[in-house]
């Protein structure tokens, strides 16, 4: 049950082309969790304190009462590592007043709920200002949460739980996106592109924010146009061969589709080829949810329309400004949630995100 | 005829053959619609084949899943990630499945543990190193790859635009492994293997060597199919492969090789793949929800199997009466 | 190889399982062109020293002597480069090979094709056929048939003729008969006599006197891994044997239990 839950949270934390078979495929091995967390462990479960202290130990006893605790997932996890940049640069302010955010994530992803809840309350007994976390599995996590907001340390949910989740754990803000939120505007970029029919890939149908993800296309484009989804079968998981030509027999029996969206960035490199194969490479555009260096090529080759990104570094980034603007200075922003996607890249804005790739924070 | 094992196999091909053919329209017969299923096949047709051979010696790989992953990481990351020459990568990423069939087949002739058991276990262990070793080489767990255009030309190309080059792979593979399988005294040697292991050993047939060599044959397969779509898709994901555990299974069987052994033929495992592929494929081409492919995919293997069962009962009675007292 | 000498000769061969002792003391001399009837009820030892004979297993005390020389089998290949084979009940061979194909398992006839060798199907086939023939099996003239669509005779023959065809001078047979009708059984006696005018050891194992005594050069019997008897053909009793099998007094017991039975239902008619 909690597992399950589990597999939910870390699903919508990173849809990731990897994380996704991988999860339906290997979640009875007990593989699923160990997809997000067989990284190297140098970094994991260790508290590495960013910011002042190392480096300006004067600040930190001029100002220093801030004492901002983040909890995150892995950080040589890819997802995570845009997180902490974002986190690491919105600590260089802290720094500067005077303030220390520390950094927690788990040693591995195995038994993450009562693990993310233990940093929690790790980080209230250090006595930390302001607590940010994820809320990624709600009945391990949630009394800590309230165990931090009860005793008037605020909390600032991110990347995942949303803005109910906030409510209910006494969080002030969430910081984060929305699958469904994503989906539209994915479908109404494509309504602009003049895209009339889509088809919406999916390889894992059932998951609650695959589902989300094309209910989204679908309401997005609705105005002037619609959005059908194409369910492949578990036994085409994995396979890109299936995949292409799957999607490639239905863009030659349907004629009318002129768009396809994906929910990872691998289904996208198969549409990318089914469309080739086709020949259907001038009536049919590309999106896909997610990125990575491929989209953004071909992005910039004009063979892909968009691909959309939730932007992991302004979870981090927003995530601790706003809590040290709260700490210092009471400052709290109306929005809840604070959405950092969905944003769209095209070949309007793909050289900055080309960019930000190389920088490692998109 | 009736005595062949893949007289089944071929009424099933044929079969969904013509079906398709009605309800999928001219786009399913056209050569587009055609490669649909081809490029599928061959596929799993490379890894079917020598999958096939060594259920007909009486035993399973599930491992084959892993393998191909952890074949095409190895490739991506040698040739891709480190920049090496192609040619290592693709030969390291072929020692992979020589060496994973290698220790199943090491590990199922001298310990007697069920190969399910074995395979399943270097299946998850697989998958889990390639996970593992990906993340710490990489840190990431998709690699990309720019292939050079001997490889492409011989992995990766698509045949006027359609038909993918590992469709003449299969045609080769499966070429060599009928004509071992028929026509030397190797193939006599798989066929008591699994007909009757212990009457193959006093007969003395190495049955040890024959299985670990069969287990070599599934792990190149796999492996071989790993360069393949790596180099075809130019990058490799860890999660990749792992429906051709079942998928490779499912077509076998339906070619009409016995689960427990000692009965079966190549063009049988060959007729199985297509079916499967045909039926995989061919449900895009109907137009009708894809929702229904995996129930279609369940009552044909069933079907295949109760028709195949069939056909090796014929063949046991196939003693005519008259031809007995004559 | 010491003139005189019998084919096969075991001497105080025993073999002890932890703990128990499934064979004690058996000495046996198999001569060439004799049928030697090995019989024992259920649980005897037979299977033990068909084990031992056929190099399953290596005897824990004794020795085996083949042609005078002593030997030790450490695999049944060993056995049977001898020149022993056995056949099993159900023939040993493979239902779903064809009768050609199952023939030759292990040996079979390659001729060259190109830089490769191929087997010979159509040669093996040939060959099975005739040497089924030779022993006097008329049935069977494909050898694509499958073994496991041949009768149980059949597929006895064909085990016994390709144990012929190999050279095999001692041919052990696991109570060939037993799962055999009545036709069928005649028929597998026949095919012993026509091997042991070739010149061929039998060693026949049956529980079944009738079929032991009609084909029988000489007998053994075992009792609870021991040989309870010796004798030649013509020394004792189809009943004496019976008698014997059946574990001597228990047997006794019942057929005075059964004649008095009789006498009593005698008087009852009178």
């Amino acid at each position: 049950m909690e597992r399950k839950q589990i597999r939910r949270r870390l699903a919508r934390r990173r849809l990731s082309s990897v994380t996704l078979p991988a999860l339906a495929l290997l979640a009875s091995a007990g593989l699923a969790l160990s997809a997000c967390t067989s990284g190297a462990t140098s970094n994991g479960g260790s508290s590495g304190t960013t910011g002042a202290a190392p480096s300006a130990p004067g600040a930190s006893t001029a100002g220093g009462t801030i004492s901002i605790f983040v909890i995150g997932g892995k950080s040589d996890d890819p997802f995570w590592s845009k997180v902490k940049r974002g986190v690491d640069d919105a600590a260089k302010v802290v720094q500067a007043n005077g303030g220390k955010v520390t950094w927690l994530g788990p040693q591995n992803y195995d038994n993450l709920g009562p693990d993310a809840a233990k940093l929690i309350l790790t980080a209230k007994s250090q006595g930390a200002t302001a607590v940010i976390g994820a809320d990624w599995v709600p009945d391990a996590q949630d009394e800590a949460f309230k165990s931090v907001s009860d005793s008037g340390v605020p909390v600032f949910l991110y990347n995942s739980g949303g803005a109910d989740a906030a409510k209910t754990v006494g969080a002030l803000t969430y910081t984060g996106s929305d699958e469904l939120l994503a989906g539209k505007v994915g479908g109404q970029f494509f309504a602009q592109k003049g895209v009339k029919n889509v088809l919406c890939v999916n390889t894992l149908p059932g998951a609650v924010n695959t589902e989300a993800r094309c209910e989204g296309i679908s309401q997005g484009i609705s105005v002037s146009g619609k959005s059908t989804q194409l369910p492949l079968p578990s036994s085409s998981f994995g396979n890109p061969t299936a995949i292409t030509q799957a999607i490639k027999a239905t863009l030659l029996k349907d004629s009318s589709i002129d768009g396809i969206v994906t929910i990872s960035t691998q289904d996208a490199d198969s549409a990318s080829a089914a469309i080739e194969q086709a020949d259907a490479a001038s009536r049919v555009k590309l999106g896909t949810f997610d990125m990575d260096d491929t989209q953004l090529e071909r992005i910039k080759a004009g063979t892909q329309l968009f691909c959309i990104d939730q932007q992991p570094y302004m979870q981090g980034y927003l995530a601790v400004s706003q809590a040290f603007a709260y700490n210092a200075y009471g400052l709290l922003l109306p929005q809840s949630p604070l959405l950092t996607g969905p944003a769209v890249i095209n070949a309007g804005n793909v050289d900055q995100a080309l960019a930000g790739a190389k920088a490692g924070v998109r | 005829m009736t005595r062949r094992p893949e007289v089944g196999a071929l009424i099933g091909t044929l079969g969904v053959f013509v079906f398709f053919a009605i309800f999928g329209g001219a786009e399913f017969l056209s050569s587009a619609g055609a490669a649909s299923w081809l490029n599928v096949a061959a596929e799993l047709g490379i890894i079917a084949v020598p999958v096939g051979l060594l259920m007909i010696a009486g035993e399973l790989d599930l491992s084959v899943g892993s393998v191909l992953a952890a074949s095409s990481m190895t490739l991506a990351i040698v040739s891709g990630h480190w920049g090496g020459p192609m040619i290592l990568g693709i030969l390291l990423a072929l020692t992979i499945g020589v060496a994973t069939g290698l220790v199943n087949g090491l590990i199922v002739t001298r310990t007697n543990v069920p190969s399910f058991v074995v395979t399943l276990a270097t299946l998850a262990a697989l998958a889990g190193l390639t996970l593992g070793l990906s993340r710490v080489i990489t840190g990431t767990t998709s690699v990309g790859l720019k292939p050079d255009p001997t490889s492409k030309a011989l992995f990766g190309t698509l045949i006027s635009g359609q038909f993918e080059v590992a469709i003449l792979w299969w045609i080769a593979v499966a070429g060599c492994v009928a004509w071992m399988l028929q026509e030397t005294r190797y193939g006599n040697w798989i066929f008591a293997v699994g007909g009757d292991k212990e009457s193959a050993r006093a007969t003395g047939i190495p049955t040890n060597k024959v299985k670990i060599a069969l287990y070599v044959g599934s792990g190149f397969g796999a492996a071989l199919v790993g360069v393949i779509q790596t180099i075809l898709y130019n990058g490799a994901q860890v999660a990749n492969g792992q429906s051709f555990v079942f998928n490779s299974i499912i077509a076998v069987v339906i070619g009409g090789v016995l689960l427990t052994g000692g009965y079966g033929s190549v063009i049988g495992v060959i007729l199985g793949t297509l079916t499967f592929a045909i039926v995989n494929q061919g449900i895009y081409y109907t137009g009708w929800n894809s929702d229904w492919a995996s129930l279609i995919l369940g009552i044909l293997l069933l079907v295949a199997v109760l028709m195949n069962n069939t056909f090796r009962r014929l063949a046991l009675s196939s003693g005519p009466r008259s031809q007995r007292k004559a | 190889m010491t003139v005189g000498a019998p084919l096969l000769r075991l001497t105080n061969v025993s073999k002890t399982y932890v703990g128990t002792n499934a064979l004690l003391n058996i000495s046996l001399d198999v001569e060439a062109g004799k049928v030697l009837c090995l019989l024992g009820d259920n649980g005897a030892g037979k299977s033990t020293l068909i084990k031992i004979l056929s190099g399953v297993h290596a005897p824990t005390a004794g020795t085996i002597e083949v042609n005078g020389e002593p030997v030790r089998f450490s695999s049944p290949r060993d056995a049977s480069a001898y020149g022993i084979a056995t056949v099993h009940q159900f023939g040993g061979t493979f239902p779903l090979m064809s009768v050609g194909r199952s023939f030759f398992v292990g040996a079979e006839p390659t001729k060259r094709w190109g830089p490769l060798r191929r087997f010979d199907k159509k040669l093996a086939s040939e060959i099975a056929i005739r040497e089924m023939q030779s022993l006097g099996i008329t049935g069977v003239t494909d050898g694509r048939r499958l073994v496991g669509s041949l009768s149980g005779g059949e597929r006895q023959a064909l085990a016994i003729a390709r144990g012929v065809y190999f050279g095999a001078s001692v041919l052990i047979l696991d109570e060939p008969t037993a799962a055999l009708g009545v036709k069928e059984a005649t028929h597998v006696l026949r095919i012993i006599m026509q091997a042991r005018q070739k010149g061929i050891a039998v060693v026949f194992v049956t529980h079944n006197v009738l079929h032991a005594i009609s084909v029988g050069d000489h007998f053994a019997v075992l009792i609870r891994g021991e040989k309870a008897d010796d004798f030649r053909k013509g020394e004792r009793t189809r009943e004496q044997v019976t008698d014997l099998m059946a574990g001597g007094e228990a047997m006794a017991a019942l057929e005075a239990e059964l004649a008095e039975m009789q006498a009593q239902a005698h008087h009852d008619t009178t």
